[in-house]
C-alpha cells in the first residue's frame, strides 16, 4: 500500500505536474509563435469594438449558445460536465487551503457534510455526462468519427471520477487529512498520513491519482487543449 | 507511399500552416455538433460530408507529420499518410463543400472547416487531383485576361447592345454603359453576362452615378479551384484596372464569392492592402433608394416576396440589411425564410459546385432544407443575389415544382422603377 501510494500520490503527482505545466507551456508557445492566418476568418455579425469581441468570445466559449440551439441534449450534458468539473475543482482547492468563512459558519461537521453533498452531486453529474459521451460514441456517425484518443480520454475521465466518487461515498476520510498529504507535497516534504493509508480509501486515492496523473500527462498532447484553445479560436470568429 | 509525393504533400501543409489552422487541428473534440449544421450531411446522411470528418482527413496527416503526440503514437489518432485512399475521400468531401461555413457558426470552438478545406484543395492540386473543370475555368479566365485585346471587339459590341437595352428601358437617350472611363468614381466589376450589367447600368445611370466597367469580370474560379495564385491573378486584373482608371471605389455585383474575394481574401493573397473601398452593389442600391437618387414604386411586383441570404454575402460577408431594405422598398408583402440571416441554410449551390457535374446528385439532395424553407415561407417570388444560389434554386424549383419566380435583387429594383419610356420597356427588364 505504501509503495502504491508513494508511486501514484507522491512521485506520480510531481511527474504529472511537471509534464502538465511544461506541456501546456509548450503548446501555448507553439500557437503563439506560429504566424496568424493571413485571411481574417471572422464571420458576421461581428462586434465593432474590442470589448464587444472579447465579450462575444467569452459568451461563445463559456456558454456555447449556438451549440445549444443545434443540439440541445449534447449541450446540456456538456454544460453539466463542465460546470460540475469546475465545482469539483473548486471543491478540491480545500486540500490546498481551507476556505475562509464557510467552515466558520457551518462548523467542522457541517462543512464536511456540505462538502459531501456538493462533491457527491458534482461527481455524480460528471459521471453521468461521461457515460452519456461514451454512449454517444457507440453508434452512427459519432462512432465513425471517433478515434482511439476519444475513448482513451473518456476512459481516463471515468477512472478519475469513479475513484473520486468512491472516496466521496464510501470513505470516512475528510479534507483535513487530504490537506495534510497535499500540503506536504507542496512543501516538498511528502508524506501520506496514516489516516489515509490505513483507511478503506487508501487504494482509491492511489487509483484516483493514477488516473489523474495519466490524464494530466496526456492533457497537453490531446484534444483537451480545447480548454485553452477555444478562447483563441472563438476570438478569431470575430476578427 | 512514394517519398517524393509525401514530401510534396506535407510541404503544402507546412507552407499553409498558421496559428488558426494549428488550433483547429489541435482542439477539435470530434463532438460532431456540426453534423446537423451541414446541408450536405443533412441532405445525404453520408459520413463523407460530415464537416468534422472532412477536417479529420487533414488532421490525420497533420497528426502524423506535424504533431509530436501523433508522431509518437499515430494509432491513437488514426494518423496516416496522404495515400490514394485518403486523397479519394478528400477529393469528394473537399470539392463538394460549398464553403458556407454554417458548421463554423454552430461549432462551440468556431472551427472554420472551410479554411481547413482550403488546405485540402492545395494538397489535392499538388497531388494532381484538383478538380479539372474548375481548373480549366480558372485557366480560361487567366488566358482571357492575358489576351484581353483579342476579346475587346466582341466585348465592346456587347456593351453597346446593352447600352441600347438600357436606353430602351429608361427612355433616356443619353444613358449608356461606360467602358474604361478614366476618372469615374466607381468601377463596377460585373459578371460576364448582360443580366449582371444591364440592371446595374439602369440603376447607376438613373442615380446619376459616375461609374464605369472594365474588360474584367468578378467571377473567380481560381478561388473555387483552391489555387491562391490563380485566384490572385484573376482578382489583380480588375484591381490594376481600377488603379489605371483612377476610381475611388470598387463595386462588386450580386455574386456571392466576388464580394468576399475583394473584401477579405485579396489582401491576404497579394500581401498589399486593398487600395479601394469595396462595396456590394446592393449596398449602393440601398444608398440610392434611401437618398432618393432612384425612385421605386412599391408593389409593382405581384406576390409575396422572400429573400435568401447567400452565405458569402450574409454570414461570410456581413451584408444582411441592405438587401432586405431594398426588397421592403419594392414590396409590402415581404416574408423572411426561417432560419435567416447568419443562420440561413446554404442553398447547396456555392463554392463552384454547380459547375461540377459529378456532384449534381449530392447538390440536389443537399437543397432539401432550402426547399423546405421556401415551401414554408409561402412566398411566390424569391429575391436571390448570388449567381450560384440562383442556378441551384432555379433547378430545385424545377425538380420540386415549387412554382417560384427567382429574381436578382437588382432586377426587382428595375422592375419597380418608374420610367419615362413605353410600358413595353418594363417587359424588357424581365
Amino acid at each position: 500500500m505504501d509503495t502504491y501510494l508513494w508511486i501514484t500520490s507522491v512521485a506520480g503527482v510531481y511527474v504529472a505536474g511537471v509534464v502538465f505545466v511544461a506541456g501546456i507551456g509548450w503548446r501555448i508557445y507553439e500557437w503563439a509563435t506560429t504566424p496568424k492566418s493571413p485571411v481574417r476568418l471572422g464571420m458576421f455579425p461581428k462586434p465593432a469594438t474590442t470589448g464587444g469581441r472579447v465579450a462575444k468570445m467569452l459568451t461563445d466559449t463559456l456558454v456555447a449558445p449556438h451549440a445549444a440551439r443545434i443540439e440541445p441534449r449534447m449541450w446540456f450534458f456538456a454544460m453539466m460536465f463542465h460546470v460540475a468539473a469546475l465545482a469539483a475543482f473548486v471543491g478540491h482547492l480545500r486540500i490546498v487551503q481551507e476556505y475562509p468563512l464557510l467552515p466558520d459558519l457551518l462548523g467542522a461537521e457541517g462543512m464536511n457534510a456540505f462538502a459531501a453533498w456538493a462533491g457527491g452531486i458534482a461527481g455524480t453529474l460528471m459521471m453521468i455526462a461521461v457515460l452519456y459521451w461514451i454512449g454517444r460514441r457507440t453508434f452512427g456517425p459519432f462512432k465513425n468519427l471517433s478515434v482511439p484518443e476519444d475513448y482513451l480520454l473518456l476512459a481516463l475521465l471515468l477512472g478519475v471520477i469513479i475513484m473520486g466518487n468512491h472516496m466521496r461515498f464510501f470513505g470516512h476520510v475528510h479534507a483535513a487529512e487530504y490537506r495534510e498529504w497535499f500540503q506536504s507535497l507542496l512543501a516538498f516534504r511528502p508524506h501520506v498520513p496514516d489516516a489515509i493509508s490505513n483507511s478503506n480509501v487508501g487504494w482509491s486515492l492511489g487509483t484516483h491519482m493514477l488516473f489523474v496523473n495519466a490524464l494530466l500527462i496526456y492533457f497537453p498532447f490531446s484534444k483537451l487543449v480545447h480548454t485553452i484553445g477555444s478562447f483563441a479560436a472563438n476570438y478569431a470568429r470575430s476578427e | 507511399m512514394e517519398a517524393q509525393q509525401l514530401t510534396t504533400l506535407t510541404g503544402v501543409i507546412d507552407k499553409k500552416m498558421n496559428r488558426q489552422l494549428k488550433q483547429y487541428m489541435d482542439i477539435c473534440a470530434r463532438c460532431a455538433i456540426c453534423k446537423d449544421a451541414c446541408h450536405q450531411y443533412v441532405g445525404t446522411g453520408d459520413f463523407t460530408y460530415l464537416p468534422a470528418r472532412r477536417a479529420e482527413l487533414i488532421r490525420q496527416i497533420y497528426k502524423k507529420y506535424f504533431d509530436k503526440a501523433g508522431r509518437f503514437v499515430p494509432a491513437l489518432y488514426e494518423a496516416r499518410d496522404p495515400d490514394e485512399n485518403l486523397l479519394d475521400e478528400l477529393y469528394e468531401s473537399t470539392y463538394a463543400c460549398t464553403g458556407c461555413r454554417r458548421c463554423m457558426y454552430y461549432c462551440p470552438f468556431s472551427i472554420d472547416t472551410a479554411w481547413i478545406l482550403s488546405v485540402a484543395k492545395a494538397i489535392l492540386i499538388a497531388a494532381g487531383r484538383g478538380n479539372e473543370m474548375l481548373g480549366q475555368l480558372a485557366d480560361a479566365a487567366i488566358f482571357k485576361g492575358d489576351n484581353a485585346a483579342m476579346f475587346e471587339g466582341v466585348m465592346l459590341s456587347g456593351f453597346e447592345d446593352i447600352s441600347e437595352e438600357v436606353r430602351a428601358i429608361t427612355g433616356n437617350p443619353e444613358h449608356q454603359v461606360h467602358v474604361n472611363k478614366e476618372g469615374a468614381d466607381i468601377l463596377y466589376v460585373a459578371l460576364a453576362g448582360a443580366h449582371s450589367i444591364r440592371p446595374a447600368a439602369v440603376i447607376f445611370e438613373e442615380a446619376g452615378e459616375s461609374w464605369t466597367i472594365s474588360m474584367f469580370e468578378a467571377a473567380n474560379y481560381g478561388y473555387f479551384y483552391g489555387d491562391a495564385e490563380k485566384a490572385r491573378l484573376i482578382t489583380k486584373r480588375y484591381i490594376d484596372e481600377a488603379k489605371r482608371l483612377g476610381v475611388k471605389e470598387i463595386v462588386v455585383p450580386e455574386c456571392g464569392h466576388a464580394y468576399r474575394v475583394a473584401e477579405i481574401f485579396y489582401e491576404a493573397w497579394s500581401g498589399e492592402p486593398m487600395p479601394f473601398k469595396v462595396s456590394h452593389i446592393l449596398e449602393k442600391v440601398d444608398e440610392y433608394i434611401k437618398a432618393g437618387r432612384i425612385t421605386v414604386d412599391r408593389d409593382k411586383i405581384d406576390g409575396t416576396v422572400t429573400y435568401h441570404d447567400p452565405c458569402q454575402i450574409g454570414r461570410n460577408g456581413g451584408v444582411f440589411d441592405a438587401p432586405r431594405d431594398i426588397v421592403r422598398a419594392v414590396t409590402s408583402r415581404f416574408v423572411e425564410l426561417t432560419p435567416n440571416r447568419e443562420q440561413q441554410w446554404c442553398c447547396g449551390g456555392g463554392g463552384g459546385i454547380v459547375a461540377m457535374e459529378e456532384f449534381k446528385d449530392v447538390r440536389l439532395k443537399s437543397g432539401g432544407k432550402k426547399v423546405e424553407q421556401l415551401k414554408a415561407s409561402g412566398a411566390s417570388v424569391l429575391a436571390c443575389p448570388c449567381e450560384n444560389c440562383r442556378l441551384q434554386i432555379e433547378e430545385l424549383n424545377e425538380v420540386h415544382g415549387l412554382g417560384l419566380e427567382v429574381w436578382q435583387v437588382i432586377d426587382l429594383v428595375v422592375a419597380a422603377m418608374p420610367f419615362k419610356a413605353t410600358p413595353e420597356a418594363d417587359a424588357a427588364t424581365m
